[in-house]
């Protein structure tokens, strides 16, 4: 039947893509350049990043709405680079939900059957089916603007997964919902891509979003990806200031190199250290960058060792913000769950604990800062 | 960026492409060939003899002038009717009969309002010779022609305007009142200037507009108003002399060019307003003074039942022996119609529901085209086809007799001939209707098509046509109503073979024969009414019930 899992998912691998157009303003704009990617059979891969990094350009030359300006696409063994969007046996979710709108729901989720020349039972068996999948039996009759928003996304995810699609392809789906079904939703479609077991690429700019659906998540920079892992090694070893920063928040603070021992460097920030485990090798005296999360930081009484003068504080219910000044730079502290009597008043000196596991020293050769 | 291409829609733009290049720039190049040489080759001779001829002088300049009053004259109509409807609080039903009376005009053969004017003020006129009991009052003229111009096409004016005035909503002119302004220095400060650019376009529409009517000034224009329209048509029916037509029918492509050129590049650029979809929930009633309402509303009155008086006389004219000298009732005319003139009934419906289909078609087709999809030339195709819509008829109807009056292609006193003239001059504004239709409909839903098997024949068939239907039944009217009412471009293409009602008219009227003049006049317009309407309902049928809700909702 349509939405039973495909015995054989099968991986999508980008060879050297590049996408460059002519921009009447601005001459030739290059939106993604030479991206190698490789999805794996049944992953859900997340391409996430900013708005103009190149990701839904990326998707779309994928979908065939768009053709690559160099490179290769391959979906399976198969090289589709210049095979229409319609030969390449894709699902694809529009932001937008892009529902016919003078079709009804059983009009739109079979469209996709009847192009194949499916025959009517058939057709009627596997909509019906999917549409109990998706929560919406009942409403084929429907036309797409008597639904809400999220029913019509539940809609849209029907009509492109009633077709077994090799791939399915979601292009930021779920940005036009409000925050709680946003949630709520981001649940069901992980949950049914896990049981229909399709290779999916997923488009968001939304962290969380990308964190909580993806077995991996390549993170886009000016059309290029800058670092593809889980998401728990891009949050705790990212490779670059703009993952750092992309993926939570973070703390870049300029230090200087004056030590290095056992995989330890000893760091000198103003006139006073810090001591950091190093993952790539440094040199002694040289400028570099370390990050540092927000929450890895301990605040306390002045005890010597780092200390700052806090500058802002912000009571945000489950959590308190700080702003400290040390060295001339600010550094971002988050303190969960406070104490009622807990409140380093703006101009207080405190102590600063970084634990050195929790500090990560940029490699300098790792890209621009 | 491309899009992976597939094979129809290549096939469809090199067949579109053939079409343009034979119906469009192949007569423009015949005529303009024709205008710069002689019986030698190229020469510009017979060009600066025309120029130093000083009735073509005059008839330019008289063009010029009219034009222009009537452009003003025009725009002013236009703006005080969408000033009514949008900022006095008129009754609903009251805006309605509005439209429908300023709808008149724009369905009725081009001379309706001139051959009304003659019942109504000339020699024997109902207000000239019967009220007012003048003998021999003259009609013809510059005044009664700018007067017939002017009513016949200022719902241009007020169809272009009233979107205008809407646009800018009550919020920026209650935000002027809450700055402490006057009525009247709002008006002057924002309604105003906001405007001008809306003003400026509807002023050049009906300057164009005017410019290209050849058949008020032909019959109300008299011998002292030579305007080149007509001048043209006499050089070319009277003398026989189509090189001098030809170059006439130029001297109006320069003002028409320049006019499409300060349409295209000045005014859209200084549109401020855009349209956001909020509506101004402010109340109307304090943006005007109840009194100026009244007033206005009492001006636009007079003016539609102005109208309506005309339409009335030509009514009683078909129906009575002799307008202004016996008032005997009588179906005489209409028995003359359907007997004598029932070939050119025959052939004009003929024309007509062929055109209609194939104009509805190529409208949507490439309107389509040009706004869906990307090729090399896109941009010169939509210039293209929009040449014929935007150059005068006489010009287009005499590059059309020079250039298939003779082999390789010769259509002359063919009905394909007509139907081509009116297929690739009137769709032009099926193909802004889907484009503008289009406009409303996000790419994504095509790609949805695709990404779900369907190729792009199957996406045009089953999701973007069902989607512009709208726009094809928009294209057929159109081309029905211009395949009945247009004369400018086709009399010059009218044969033994097929003619057509209104050039049967123009017989009628310089034979003096009123009454049947009047009988096809009425009948023109009660055929154009029963189609439109039969195209609404069969459009009302035949869209989707969901498009339907979504219109509604809209």
């Amino acid at each position: 039947m349509s939405v039973r899992p495909r015995a054989d998912p099968v991986g999508i691998r980008l060879e050297r893509i590049s996408a460059s157009f002519n921009d009447r303003s601005r001459g030739v704009v290059t939106a993604v350049r030479d991206i190698d990617l490789e999805v794996r059979p049944g992953e859900l891969m997340t391409l996430l990043g900013p708005s103009g990094c190149g990701k839904t350009t990326t998707l779309r030359m994928i979908a065939g709405f768009q053709e690559p300006s160099g490179g290769k696409i391959f979906i399976g063994a198969q090289d589709v680079t210049r095979a229409p969007a319609n030969q390449r046996d894709i699902g694809f979710v529009f932001q937008n939900y892009a529902l016919f709108p003078h079709l009804t729901i059983f009009g739109n989720v079979a469209y996709g059957l009847e192009v194949r020349r499916r025959s009517t039972d058939e057709v009627r068996r596997a909509v019906d089916e999917v549409l109990d999948l998706v929560g919406l039996g009942g409403f084929g009759g429907r036309l797409p603007n008597e639904l809400s928003g999220g029913q019509q996304q539940r809609v849209a995810l029907a009509r492109a997964i009633v077709i077994r699609p090799r791939v399915l392809l979601f292009d930021e789906p779920l940005s036009n919902l409000d925050a709680k079904l946003r949630v709520s939703m981001r649940a069901e479609l992980r949950s049914l891509q896990q049981a229909l077991h399709i290779t999916s690429i997923y488009v968001t700019h939304d962290q969380e979003e990308a964190m909580a659906i993806s077995d991996r998540i390549a993170v886009m920079e000016n059309g290029r990806i800058a670092q593809l892992d889980t998401a728990e090694v891009l949050y705790r070893r990212p490779a670059s200031a703009f993952v750092a920063g992309f993926l939570g928040r973070a703390n870049l603070l300029r230090v200087t190199v004056t030590h290095v021992e056992n995989g330890r460097a000893t760091l000198a920030i103003g006139n006073q250290t810090l001591v950091a485990c190093l993952d790539a090798p440094v040199s002694v005296g040289s400028a570099a960058t370390v990050i540092v999360r927000p929450e890895s930081i301990s605040i306390a009484p002045p005890n010597g060792g780092l200390t700052g003068v806090v500058q802002t504080r912000t009571y945000l219910g489950e959590k308190v913000e700080y702003e400290v000044a040390l060295a001339g730079q600010t550094l971002h502290v988050v303190r969960f769950d406070p104490a009622e009597d807990e409140g380093f008043s703006p101009g207080s000196t405190v102590s600063l604990i970084v634990p050195e596991a929790k500090l990560r020293v940029l490699d300098p050769g790792a890209g621009p800062t | 960026m491309r899009r992976p291409r597939d094979g129809v829609r290549l096939l469809v733009v090199v067949v579109l492409w053939l079409l343009l290049a034979l119906f469009v720039l192949y007569p423009l190049a015949r005529l303009i060939a024709r205008a710069f040489s002689d019986d030698a080759g190229f020469s510009l001779q017979p060009l600066a003899a025309a120029i130093g001829n000083r009735d073509n002088v005059r008839a330019f300049r008289n063009s010029l002038l009219l034009a222009t009053l009537v452009g003003i004259c025009g725009t002013v109509l236009g703006f005080l009717f969408a000033f009514t409807v949008e900022r006095t609080q008129a009754p609903r039903g009251w805006v309605r009969g509005l439209d429908n009376a300023t709808l008149l005009p724009l369905i009725s053969p081009p001379f309706t309002t001139s051959i009304a004017f003659v019942f109504s003020f000339g020699p024997r006129g109902f207000i000239t010779h019967d009220l007012l009991r003048m003998n021999n009052a003259s009609v013809y003229g510059l005044s009664s022609t700018l007067a017939a111009e002017a009513l016949t096409y200022f719902p241009l004016a007020y169809l272009a305007l009233r979107p205008m005035l809407a646009g800018i909503g009550g919020n920026i002119e209650e935000m002027a009142f809450s700055l402490g302004g006057s009525r009247w220095r709002v008006f002057r400060t924002v309604t105003l200037p906001l405007t001008i650019p809306g003003l400026a376009n509807a002023f050049l529409l009906l300057f164009a507009a005017s410019l290209a009517d050849f058949a008020t000034p032909l019959i109300l224009a008299g011998n002292d108003l030579p305007v080149l329209p007509t001048q043209a048509y006499l050089q070319i029916t009277g003398m026989f002399d189509l090189r001098g037509g030809a170059i006439l029918s130029l001297f109006l492509l320069f003002p028409a060019a320049i006019v499409y050129f300060l349409q295209r590049h000045v005014v859209e650029r200084r549109r401020f307003v855009t349209v956001t979809g909020k509506g101004g929930a402010g109340t109307p009633s304090q943006r005007i003074s109840p009194l100026l309402g009244v007033g206005l509303r009492l001006a636009c009155l007079a003016i539609v039942v102005f109208v309506l008086y005309l339409y009335a006389l030509l009514v009683v004219a078909s129906l009575v022996r002799a307008f202004g000298a016996n008032y005997s009732a009588t179906l005489a005319h209409y028995h003359v119609i359907f007997t004598e003139g029932l070939p050119a009934i025959e052939d004009t419906l003929i024309i007509a529901i062929i055109g209609m289909p194939l104009g509805g078609l190529y409208g949507v087709v490439m309107g389509y085209l040009v706004s869906r999809t990307r090729f090399a030339g896109r941009g010169v195709m939509e210039v293209v086809s929009m040449l014929n819509y935007a150059l005068p008829g006489t010009i287009v109807g005499i590059a059309y007799l020079l250039a298939f009056n003779q082999r390789p292609i010769a259509l002359t006193g063919t009905a394909t001939i007509i139907i081509a003239c009116y297929v690739f001059r009137y769709s032009p504004s099926g193909i802004r209707t889907t484009v503008a239709l289009l406009q409303q409909i996000d790419r994504s839903i095509e790609e949805a098509s695709f990404s779900l098997g369907a190729g792009s024949l199957t996406t045009f068939r089953r999701v973007m046509l069902p989607l512009i239907l709208p726009a094809f039944f928009a294209a057929l009217s159109i081309v029905f109503i211009r395949s009945m009412t247009a004369i400018s471009a086709t009399i010059f293409l009218v044969s033994i073979n097929w003619t057509l009602i209104t050039v049967r008219i123009l017989e009628n009227m310089t034979e003096l024969s009123l009454g049947p003049a009047a009988a096809f006049s009425v009948f023109v317009i009660v055929a154009v009414m029963v189609v439109t309407s039969l195209l609404n309902l069969g459009l009302r049928r035949l869209t989707a019930p969901g498009l339907r809700l979504a219109i509604a909702r809209q």
